[in-house]
């Protein structure tokens, strides 16, 4: 059931389109993620969808309440995860997080508990009393994290999440995420870290110069690539012609090099599904192999089919606000 | 009604943090009635230098009342530049309960800070009917909330420190100067008929004619016997900027944020 539905959305800066005619469907309980580099529009969805900022047209239906409508009402289901943490200096992480909890309705005690519990599971207990000014980057993002995280909305909104927070921390913030999923959250990620839609996204949208490009599972969207798929499978010795021509016919099969004679390159689709029936034609034909090997495409793979360009290339020509 | 309370609590904890310029706003008080004040009322008549020195620092209560409450202001360019302004636009409280809130919110915590030096005038000055400061005192809770209301009118006019900086600068001399804040209104109409009228409908005059009246100094009030009038325009005062804050936040920040 769509939880999230964006018809046509339009948000216009002067002469700069950055997000143009933006049409979405998100399910409730899903994790969206949202993908693209820097000024694709991803945060500017963000803050419409939110109510943060109108559009210039178009609009979009949130937990049943439209944007332009009905904006208290969608903030009452939302809570957000900004890219940069919106914190003032002068605060420090416990002050920040007592009053969001309470602005969001917690009752004492169950503010009191949740605060104290985020702080620890982001690691920012010892630095509760610290003054924000005082916080290096990765701390103040622990801390935006948290918001959402103690809040605990029917729709959350993350931007970039773990943005300047160390590996480990990383790995901790992914696994709360899941966490607030998994308690009845949908999650709207945007990120431009490719591997971080891939690893915690249901489905991906990938947004390029404010449209949305294509948008569907990350295993969909890698095998919508032709010959995504690649094994490089290493023979005892030379394989015939006709054992070429049999792993051609194939119709995964996109492409087949041989790289040494008895070394095969071989691009196709869904190798999980054909990778069995290669073997089988060479022990079926007395080719022995002495290693496979396998690499499916990423999410990289996806964005340059889409776009032409690499997530870094395409950040570098992005259009700066 | 519980969150724009939260509102109020945040705007009251956030000025909290700021002690040096708390110190920093006593230490100007106190050299205004110390040494301006006191070098000041001998520029007067000697009969008439004790009357006049009570008479400036009831004015100077007004003032400092005034411009902690223009601090609002500044508070959301500090808010701007770190992003808190969308943070605070994305959560569950109407634009209406943020502003109205933040109104408040600004002149309570203006109340707070001049409560001290209202007391240090009060010593001075001496108290004569507490019920007529408890009238005057309500009266320039909302002259306060009035102004923290118009502090945030212009800030999201003009979404740019360096003219809100300016800019009020110009209005603090108009409307400070403009009033009998610092001298009563028959020198002013001595000046000019129309400086007299205008102080006579600046807010500034409504409230230290009030804390004048409320204190028993009665003796050079713009507005005899009772300051009714004072009472009416602070209301007015109050509702116009509310009202102005609540129409230009929505209109100006809603339709395309900050920036």
């Amino acid at each position: 059931m769509s939880i999230i539905q964006a018809i046509d959305l339009t948000k216009r800066f002067e002469d700069l389109v950055a997000v143009d005619h933006l049409n979405l469907s998100i399910d409730s309980g899903e994790i969206f993620g949202l993908l693209g580099p820097n000024g694709a529009g991803k945060t500017t969805t963000v803050l419409m969808l939110s109510t943060v900022i109108k559009p210039t047209s178009g609009t979009a239906v949130v937990g049943g309440h439209d944007v332009r409508k009905s904006p208290t009402d969608v903030r009452k289901l939302i809570g957000i995860c900004f890219q940069e943490p919106k914190i003032l200096w002068v605060s420090n992480p416990w002050d920040v997080l007592n009053w969001h909890a309470k602005v969001c309705g917690l009752s004492t005690q169950e503010r009191k508990r949740r605060v104290k519990q985020v702080l620890e599971d982001v690691n920012m207990w010892d630095y509760r009393r610290k003054k924000v000014h005082g916080l290096s980057g990765g701390m103040k993002k622990r801390v935006e994290v948290a918001k959402v995280l103690i809040q605990r909305p029917k729709i959350a909104f993350i931007d970039e999440p773990t943005a300047q927070i160390d590996v480990v921390g990383k790995h901790k913030i992914w696994n709360m995420i899941r966490e607030l999923r998994d308690e009845g959250s949908t999650i709207i990620l945007a990120t431009n870290e490719l591997y971080e839609a891939d690893r915690l996204s249901d489905r991906v949208g990938i947004m390029h110069k404010g449209k949305m490009l294509v948008c569907d599972t990350p295993k969909t969207l890698k095998d919508s690539i032709p010959g995504g798929d690649i094994i490089e499978i290493e023979l005892e010795k030379e394989a015939g012609q006709s054992v070429l021509k049999e792993l051609n016919d194939f119709e995964e099969v996109a492409d087949l090099v041989s790289l040494k004679p008895n070394k095969l390159k071989v691009h196709l689709n869904r190798v999980e599904e054909i990778v069995p029936q290669i073997i089988e034609v060479f022990l079926r034909n007395g080719v022995p192999m002495r290693s496979i090997r396998m690499s499916e495409p990423s999410l990289d793979d996806v964005f340059v089919h889409y776009t032409g360009l690499t997530i870094e290339e395409a950040e570098q020509k992005s259009p700066s606000r | 009604m519980r969150k724009l309370l939260f509102v109020v609590e945040r705007d009251l904890r956030t000025f909290l943090q700021f002690k040096v310029l708390i110190i920093m706003r006593g230490i100007w008080f106190a050299a205004q009635v110390a040494f301006f004040g006191l070098i000041a009322s001998r520029m007067v008549v000697p009969e008439l230098a004790d009357i006049y020195f009570e008479y400036y620092i009831a004015g100077v209560v007004v003032m400092t009342l005034y411009s902690s409450s223009v601090f609002i202001g500044y508070d959301l360019f500090e808010e701007a530049e770190h992003g808190v302004f969308e943070y605070l636009l994305s959560l569950p409280i109407s634009r209406k309960e943020l502003v109205v809130g933040r109104s408040i919110g600004g002149g309570v915590r203006s109340f707070i800070f001049v409560g001290p030096i209202i007391a240090i005038a009060l010593y001075v000055i001496g108290l004569a009917n507490p019920v007529n400061l408890l009238i005057a005192l309500s009266a320039l809770f909302l002259f306060a909330f009035g102004v923290s209301g118009m502090s945030i009118t212009i800030a999201v006019s003009l979404k740019s420190g360096d003219r809100f900086d300016i800019l009020m600068g110009v209005v603090n001399a108009l409307i400070v100067r403009l009033s009998t804040t610092m001298y009563p209104q028959s020198f002013v109409q001595r000046a000019s008929g129309t400086y007299a009228i205008i102080s006579q409908f600046n807010p500034v005059t409504f409230a230290s004619d009030l804390f004048r009246w409320g204190a028993g100094i009665e003796r050079y009030l713009t507005m005899n016997p009772m300051p009714l009038a004072a009472i009416v325009g602070l209301v007015i005062f109050f509702f116009t900027f509310t009202l102005i804050g609540v129409t230009i936040y929505e209109r100006r920040l809603e339709g395309g944020g900050w920036q």
